[in-house]
């Protein structure tokens, strides 16, 4: 079950509408390192999980990257908000637009439209953890990619908080990693899957 | 230029070969003999240094030793503003940091009672932004009507003032 609370994480507060920017930090939405992917990643993979600490953690994580996902929309709405027809020609945003007008759509920068085949759930948890420790390092470059392109403080000020995120993150899976090898078998970490031969 | 400032911080660590004492089954990590072929994070101390909450909250982590920004970061970060709701979202962001922490460090009762007593003040801060503001959630009871629908929402300009 989950519960809604109408206030965001982190305040995202844009001043001046840039639909440029908008079509690069959407990959964030619905690119292949971006916050949908990233909470059906760890909504999805707790299931399998054999240990507490990794139920809980990839729970937590999971329900976060929501929060994220929903910081990321409400940038691309404000960058978007009273557009002219001639800003959007001019800003190259033309393609996003006359698909979705200023909707707000989970797609890549690049134009491909959000696919699961960007995450992954192997029912391991070795494969899983270390798919979401890359997986948060993605996300983490993405982020300095686009603190590369973007010079505005309102945006950037958001994406240095998300971008930090990622790091600590990695920090806490790359510890749920620790922590579930102390629980296999000392002599082979291979031996067996923990998440299915119980 | 930042590639030659790291090499030249960097110190070159001993990597002991058997002579470690480590297992043919083990490498060697700094201090420790550790499995092979297996991904290493070190695990976090105990009731690590933390910043207060208004700081967590603007740089994105409570530990300042997980503080790791970006090069092009700019220098300075925003103040953040001094509104009901950004102390309300930094308490709750300190509690969100907390609680991740005491899920791969469960024992930690010193970090458990922090963790408690941030929840103690949020709830306390979250009645008194309702009353003022609106309700967080859909089920808050508010006086005169249904307010659930007001705006702005979250998204909107003016919804996180």
């Amino acid at each position: 079950m989950f519960v809604y609370e109408k206030k965001l994480q982190y305040p995202v507060r844009i001043s001046t509408p840039n639909p440029k920017l908008a079509a690069l930090i959407i990959s964030q939405y619905g690119g292949p390192d971006g916050e949908l992917g990233a909470s059906l990643r760890y909504l999805s993979q707790r299931y399998s999980m054999p240990y507490p600490e990794l139920k809980g953690l990839l729970t937590d994580i999971g329900v976060e990257e929501l929060g994220h996902l929903e910081m990321i929309g409400a940038i691309v709405y404000q960058l978007t908000r009273n557009l002219k027809e001639d800003d959007i020609r001019k800003a190259g945003f033309d393609a996003y637009f006359v698909d979705h007008t200023t909707g707000v759509y989970p797609t890549a920068a690049s134009g491909w439209p959000w696919n699961a085949a960007s995450m992954a759930v192997k029912g391991d948890l070795i494969a899983d953890l270390t798919e979401d420790l890359a997986a948060e390092q993605k996300a983490r470059v993405t982020y300095d990619n686009i603190l590369r392109m973007s010079d505005d403080p309102d945006v950037n000020d958001v994406i240095k908080f998300l971008r930090q995120r990622e790091v600590v993150h990695f920090q806490r899976f790359g510890e749920g990693l620790q922590l579930a090898k102390e629980k296999m078998d000392q002599k082979n970490l291979y031996f067996i899957n923990p998440s299915f031969d119980k | 230029m930042y590639i030659e400032k790291i090499m030249k911080n960097a110190s070159c660590c001993d990597l002991p070969g058997s002579a470690s004492g480590c297992s043919d089954r083990e490498g060697s990590l700094p201090g420790r003999c550790a499995a092979l072929a297996f991904p290493y994070v070190p695990m976090q101390n105990k009731n690590p240094k933390r910043y207060d909450q208004r700081q967590a909250l603007q740089q994105g982590t409570l530990f300042p030793g997980l503080d790791l920004p970006f090069h092009r970061e700019l220098r300075s970060r925003f103040p953040a503003a001094n509104s009901a709701l950004s102390e309300l979202m930094a308490l709750d962001f300190a509690i969100k940091e907390l609680g991740l922490y005491l899920d791969t460090h469960a024992n930690d009762q010193e970090v458990l009672e922090l963790y408690w007593s941030y929840i103690r003040m949020a709830k306390e801060g979250r009645e008194k932004y309702e009353a003022m503001y609106g309700p967080l959630k859909k089920t808050t009871i508010t006086e005169g009507g249904y307010r659930w629908l007001d705006d702005p929402w979250p998204w909107e300009k003016g919804g996180n003032d």
